[in-house]
C-alpha cells in the first residue's frame, strides 16, 4: 500500500519513463479527506502503537494461560466492591481537583493578585513530588501522632479527623494531580480570544455571568483533558493509596502480584485496562472537532487582568493555600527530617551518582519518547483516519496502567522476546516510553494543529520529499511542543518508582529508587535528602516552562501552554 | 528525454539580474500541443463531500502564458490548482506538466517532483527561517555561490533586496507576498501557480502588486496560472481567462474575447458588471420592458423566434434620452453619480429592475426624470436563451 507518493517519478535524472503503476493495485487506506499518508509515517506509528500495547498483550496472554479459573477468582475477590471504591476515589479526586484548579488558574492568569508570578510557578510545583513522598509527609503532618496533632494537643484537641482511608487518599491525590488541570486550563485561558468575553460584557453581562456563560463553556475541553489525566493517575497510583491504607483496584493488583497469584493480578489488570479505555472514551466525547490551526497568522491579543481591589489579597491566599499544603509543608517536612537526621549524625547516602543517573535516564526517556510520539502525532493531525485515531488512542492506555503492570509485562517481554535488552538501560527507557508517551503526544498534537498544512505543502512544492519536509519544516515548527512534552516526560520519569525499581539494571541507582530504599529502611534523613534533590532537579524545568508563559504575548508558540496540554 | 528541469543551471553572467532572468526563462521544450500545463477531463473529489470538486476539467496553458482561472468561491478553482501542483490526486482524466503525464487515475507524481512554483493565499512562508533561507529552501544541486547569486537575483526581481536576514513576522503582508513569489521562482519552476495571491492585501497594495506580478511574470518568462474570484485582477493580468462555473471551465479566451463574446449569462456576470433582463426574441430583435434592441448571439445555437431570452445590459453600451410625454417603456432616473467626464446613472425600470447607464456629463439629466433607453451607436445587445 501507499507506495505511489513515495515512488513517484523514477527520478528526475532518469527521465520520464519512471511512471509508477502500482497505484492501480493499491487499496491502501485513505484519510477522511482522501489523502494518503506516507508509508514511513504509518509504519513508525504502527510500531510505536504496538510497543505501547505490549503490556496489554502480556496481560491477555497471561490471563488466557490460566483458563477460566480467574473469572471465578475475580468474583471471589469482591471485585465489584473494589471497583466501587476506586470509582468513588476517582470521582472525588477529579471533582475536587477541578474545583481547586480552575479558580487558581483564573487568579494566576486573569487577576492582579500580589506575587502572581511566584504563585503561578509554585502552584504547579506539587507535580514534582512522587506520590509516596507526598503521602509520607501528609502522614507525618496529619496522622494521630503527627506534627499538627502535637501542636493541637496543647490546645486541648485530642483527636484529629482520621487521615487514613478515603479522606487521606483523596487529599494526597488532589495535591498531586490538581496541577494537571491547572496547566491545561491555564493554557486555554491564555489562548482564549478576549474579544469573546468583551462582547459578552458589552451585551450587558456582569463579570460573574460572563464567566459562567462564556469563559467556563470555552474551558470545558481543557477541564475535560486535565480531568482525564487526574482520573488516569488516580486509577494507576499505588504509593499514595497504599500508604494511606485505602484499597483501590491498583493496590489490590499489587498485593496479588507480590503475594498471591500473578495470573489473577493479570486478569485484574485487564479490568483496569477496560476502566482506562472507558475514561478515554468519556473524554473523547467532550473533545469534539474544534481545535484547528488558526487560519490567520497573528498575535492573540492578551486579556487585561481584572483588578480585584482589596480582594486581591484574598485571591493570593486562595492560590497560596494549595501551595502551602501541597508544596511548602511537604518540602518543610523533608527539610525537617534532613536537619533532624543530620543532628543525629545519620549518614547521608552519596547522592551524586543517583542524581546523575536520574538526570541521564530521564533525559534519554524524554528524547526517545518525544521522537516516538512524533510520527503518531503527525499522522493523527495531518492524516486523520480511523487508523490514526486507533494508534493515538492505544498509546493513551499506558498512562492508565500502574507502573508495576507495565514493568512486569516488560520483564516478561524482555526474558522471552527481547533478551539482549533485558537488564539494560534501554529496557527502562522503553518502559518510561510506554508509560509516558501520551504526556508528550498532547503538546506535540497541539503544536502541530497550529502549523498550517499549507506550509508543509509549500515545502513539498519546492522539491522536498515528504520525508525531508518533516525534518526541515515540521519538526522545527513543533519544537515548542516537543520541548514541553519532553519536559513533562522528564518530570514524570524523575519521580516514577515501580518501573524504575523493577527494570533498573542491577546496581543502577536513581533518585526515586534511593528515596524508596532509604524510606523502607526508615532512614528519614536519607529519604529527605534524596527527595529534596529530586524536587530541585525536577522543579527547575517545570518552573522554567511555567515562567516562559509570562510576558509572552504572541501565544502562538508558547511552550508553557503546550506543557499544560500534556495528554490533551 | 531531456526534461526542462534537468537543464543545468546557466553559468553566472555579469549581471546577477540578467543571470536570474535567463535562468528563470522557461525552456520551450513543452510543445504547443501539450502546453506547459495540460488538464484533460480531470475529475477530483474529496471523500465525504457529495460530488466532485472539479469534473471534466479541461485547460491548457502555453509556454510563457499568463492564464487566470476566474470563478465564484466554491467553484473548485483552488482544487484545480492543487491538482496541477500534485497536492490532490485525480480520480480520472490526465494531468500533464511540461509534457509529462503526472496525474491520472493510475499515476500520481508527488508535488516535490513536479517542479511547480506555488504561491499560497496565506503565503505559507516558513516562520522559522529568514527571508534568505526561505528563498534558498527549494534550491538544490547548486554550489553555495550559485545559490547566493540566485537568491539575490530573485529577491531583486521582486524588489526585496536588503531584506535577506529578516524573519517573516517582521514583514508586511505585501512584503511576505513578494518573498513567497521569490521563493516559488527561485528553483526555476516549470510553471508558477498563484492561489488568490492578493486577497489578504488592502485595495491599494493589491493594484500595485498586481502590476508587479504581471511585470515579474513577463520579465522572467514564467508560465503562470492564477486563481482568483476578482474579475479586475483577472482582466488586468491575464493573457487568457478561464471562467469556471460549477466544477468545470465554462469558457476560456483573451479578456477581450471573453468580454465581447461571453457564451453564457453566468460567464457574462463574472467577466464584467452587467444586468440581465428578460425579453422575447423575435426577428433579430429582443423586446424587453426597457425597450426593443438589435441583438447578437454569441453561442453556436440559433434562437427560434418567440423564445424567452436574457438580454445583457452593460452601462457602457447603453444610452438614455429624455422620454417623450406618455411614452411607453420608459424608466426613471434614480441616482446620478458624477465621475468626471462621464456620469453614471442608475435607472429604475417600472418592474423594479435597476440598470446602469454611462452618459457624457456635459448634458446631464435630472434625477427623477423619465428616460428612454437605447443602445449606444446602434450596437447590438447580446442575448442568451433563458
Amino acid at each position: 500500500m501507499l507506495t505511489v507518493r513515495q515512488a513517484g517519478f523514477a527520478g528526475r535524472q532518469g527521465g520520464c519513463a519512471g511512471v509508477t503503476f502500482s497505484n492501480v493495485i493499491s487499496t491502501g487506506w485513505k484519510t477522511t479527506d482522501g489523502k494518503r499518508p506516507p508509508a514511513f509515517l504509518v509504519a513508525s506509528s504502527a510500531a510505536v502503537a504496538l510497543a505501547a500495547l505490549i503490556p496489554v498483550g502480556y496481560l491477555l496472554v497471561r490471563s488466557a494461560g490460566a483458563g477460566t479459573e480467574w473469572i471465578d477468582a475475580i468474583w471471589r475477590t469482591s471485585t465489584a466492591a473494589i471497583v466501587g471504591r476506586t470509582f468513588l476515589l476517582i470521582v472525588l479526586v477529579t471533582i475536587i481537583s477541578v474545583a481547586v484548579a480552575v479558580p487558581v488558574a483564573w487568579l494566576t492568569v486573569r487577576s492582579n493578585i500580589p506575587l502572581r508570578k511566584v504563585l503561578s510557578v509554585a502552584s504547579v510545583l506539587p507535580l514534582v513530588l512522587p506520590s509516596f513522598v507526598m503521602a509520607t509527609t501528609v502522614i507525618e503532618m496529619y496522622s494521630p501522632r503527627g506534627v499538627i496533632q502535637g501542636w493541637l494537643s496543647g490546645l486541648g484537641v485530642n483527636e484529629l479527623p482520621e487521615i487514613y482511608g478515603l479522606g487521606g487518599a483523596t487529599l494526597v491525590l488532589v495535591l498531586m494531580t490538581y496541577p494537571y488541570v491547572l496547566l491545561t486550563v491555564r493554557g486555554a485561558l491564555r489562548r482564549m480570544d478576549p474579544a469573546l468575553e468583551e462582547a459578552a460584557r458589552a451585551m450587558g453581562y456582569g463579570p460573574v455571568h460572563t464567566f459562567r456563560a462564556v469563559t467556563l463553556p470555552m474551558l470545558r475541553p481543557a477541564i475535560a483533558g486535565g480531568s482525564l489525566l487526574v482520573a488516569l493517575y488516580t486509577l494507576s497510583d499505588f504509593g499514595g493509596v497504599a500508604l494511606l491504607r485505602y484499597q483501590t483496584f491498583t493496590s489490590t493488583i499489587m498485593i496479588h502480584y507480590e503475594l498471591i497469584n500473578r495470573t489473577l493480578a493479570a486478569a485484574l489488570s485487564l479490568v483496569l485496562v477496560i476502566i482506562a479505555v472507558m475514561l478515554l472514551l468519556g473524554e473523547g466525547f467532550t473533545r469534539g472537532s474544534g481545535a484547528y490551526h488558526r487560519s490567520t497568522v497573528g498575535a492573540v491579543r492578551s486579556s487585561r487582568r481584572v483588578d480585584l481591589g482589596r480582594l486581591r489579597w484574598l485571591g493570593a491566599a486562595a492560590v497560596g493555600l494549595p501551595v502551602l499544603i501541597g508544596l511548602v509543608i511537604p518540602v518543610g517536612v523533608l527539610i525537617h527530617w534532613l536537619v533532624r537526621g543530620l543532628l543525629n549524625n545519620q549518614e547521608l547516602i552519596p547522592l551524586l551518582i543517583p542524581a546523575r543517573n536520574s538526570l541521564f535516564v530521564s533525559l534519554l526517556a524524554a528524547v526517545v519518547t518525544v521522537m516516538a510520539a512524533l510520527p503518531v502525532a503527525i499522522l493523527a493531525v495531518r492524516f486523520r483516519s480511523r487508523m490514526s485515531r486507533l494508534f493515538e488512542r492505544s498509546i493513551y492506555i499506558g498512562f492508565g496502567l500502574p507502573g508495576v503492570v507495565v514493568a512486569l509485562s516488560l520483564v516478561f517481554f524482555g526474558i522471552n522476546v527481547a533478551h539482549p535488552l533485558y537488564q539494560s538501560i534501554w529496557m527502562l527507557v522503553f518502559a518510561y516510553g510506554v508509560l509516558f508517551l501520551p504526556a508528550s503526544l498532547g503538546p506535540l498534537r497541539s503544536s502541530l494543529l497550529q502549523v498550517s498544512p499549507r506550509i508543509e505543502e509549500a515545502a513539498q512544492s519546492l522539491g522536498r520529499s515528504q520525508w525531508r519536509v518533516i525534518f526541515s519544516v515540521t519538526i522545527p515548527l513543533v519544537m515548542p511542543g516537543a520541548l514541553a512534552g519532553g519536559a513533562m516526560v522528564f518530570l514524570l520519569t524523575m519521580k516514577e518508582l515501580p518501573a524504575t525499581l523493577i527494570l533498573s539494571p542491577i546496581g543502577y541507582k536513581t533518585l526515586s529508587g534511593s528515596i524508596w530504599d532509604a524510606a523502607s529502611d526508615a532512614f528519614f534523613a536519607k529519604t529527605a535528602a534524596a527527595a529534596l534533590v529530586l524536587v530541585l532537579v525536577a522543579g527547575v524545568p517545570t518552573a522554567y516552562l511555567t515562567l516562559r508563559g509570562h510576558g509572552d504575548k504572541s501565544g502562538v508558540s508558547d511552550s508553557s501552554m503546550k506543557f499544560g496540554e500534556a495528554l490533551r | 528525454m531531456r526534461m526542462p528541469w534537468n537543464r543545468k543551471s546557466d553559468a553566472p553572467m555579469p549581471s546577477p539580474g540578467a543571470a536570474a532572468l535567463a535562468a528563470l526563462a522557461v525552456a520551450g521544450s513543452a510543445s504547443t500541443e501539450t502546453g506547459v500545463i495540460h488538464l484533460e477531463g480531470v475529475e477530483c473529489s474529496y471523500t465525504g463531500s457529495d460530488g466532485p470538486a472539479i469534473s471534466n476539467f479541461n485547460l491548457r496553458v502555453l509556454p510563457g502564458e499568463f492564464v487566470s482561472i476566474l470563478g465564484r468561491s466554491g467553484a473548485g478553482k483552488t482544487t484545480a490548482l492543487r491538482v496541477v501542483a500534485g497536492l490532490e490526486q485525480v480520480s480520472s482524466g490526465y494531468v500533464r506538466v511540461g509534457g509529462q503525464l503526472v496525474g491520472s487515475s493510475f499515476v500520481h507524481v508527488p508535488p516535490d517532483q513536479r517542479r511547480i512554483g506555488l504561491v499560497f493565499q496565506d503565503y505559507a512562508l516558513f516562520p522559522h527561517l529568514s527571508v534568505e533561507r526561505n528563498v534558498e529552501f527549494g534550491l538544490k544541486d547548486l554550489s553555495p555561490q550559485e545559490k547566493s547569486v540566485r537568491i539575490s537575483s530573485v529577491l531583486e526581481l521582486v524588489g526585496m533586496s536588503g531584506y535577506e536576514s529578516r524573519y517573516v513576522h517582521e514583514l508586511s503582508g505585501g512584503q511576505q507576498q513578494r518573498v513567497a513569489i521569490a521563493r516559488a521562482l527561485a528553483p526555476d519552476p516549470v510553471a508558477l501557480l498563484l492561489d488568490e495571491p492578493f486577497s489578504n492585501l488592502d485595495r491599494q497594495l493589491r493594484a500595485a502588486l498586481r502590476r508587479d506580478i504581471k511585470k515579474i511574470a513577463t520579465e522572467s518568462g514564467a508560465t503562470t496560472l492564477l486563481v482568483t474570484h476578482d474579475r479586475e485582477e483577472a482582466l488586468a493580468t491575464s493573457d487568457r481567462i478561464a471562467v469556471m462555473g460549477d466544477n468545470s471551465i465554462d469558457q476560456i479566451g483573451t479578456p477581450e474575447e471573453m468580454y465581447q463574446n461571453p457564451v453564457s449569462a453566468s460567464v457574462a456576470r463574472l467577466i464584467g458588471p452587467c444586468e440581465l433582463i428578460p425579453g422575447v426574441f423575435r426577428g433579430g430583435v429582443v423586446v424587453t420592458e426597457a425597450g426593443a434592441f438589435p441583438t447578437r448571439i454569441t453561442t453556436d445555437d440559433s434562437i427560434p423566434d418567440g423564445r424567452q431570452v436574457l438580454a445583457l445590459m452593460r452601462a457602457s453600451e447603453l444610452e438614455i434620452e429624455p422620454a417623450e410625454e406618455g411614452e411607453q417603456r420608459a424608466a426613471t432616473i434614480e441616482l446620478r453619480e458624477f465621475e468626471g467626464e462621464f456620469s453614471e446613472y442608475s435607472i429604475r425600470l417600472d418592474s423594479g429592475t435597476l440598470l446602469r447607464v454611462r452618459r457624457r456629463a456635459a448634458n446631464g439629466l435630472e434625477t427623477g426624470s423619465r428616460v428612454r433607453i437605447q443602445t449606444r451607436n446602434g450596437s447590438k445587445v447580446i442575448v442568451f436563451p433563458s
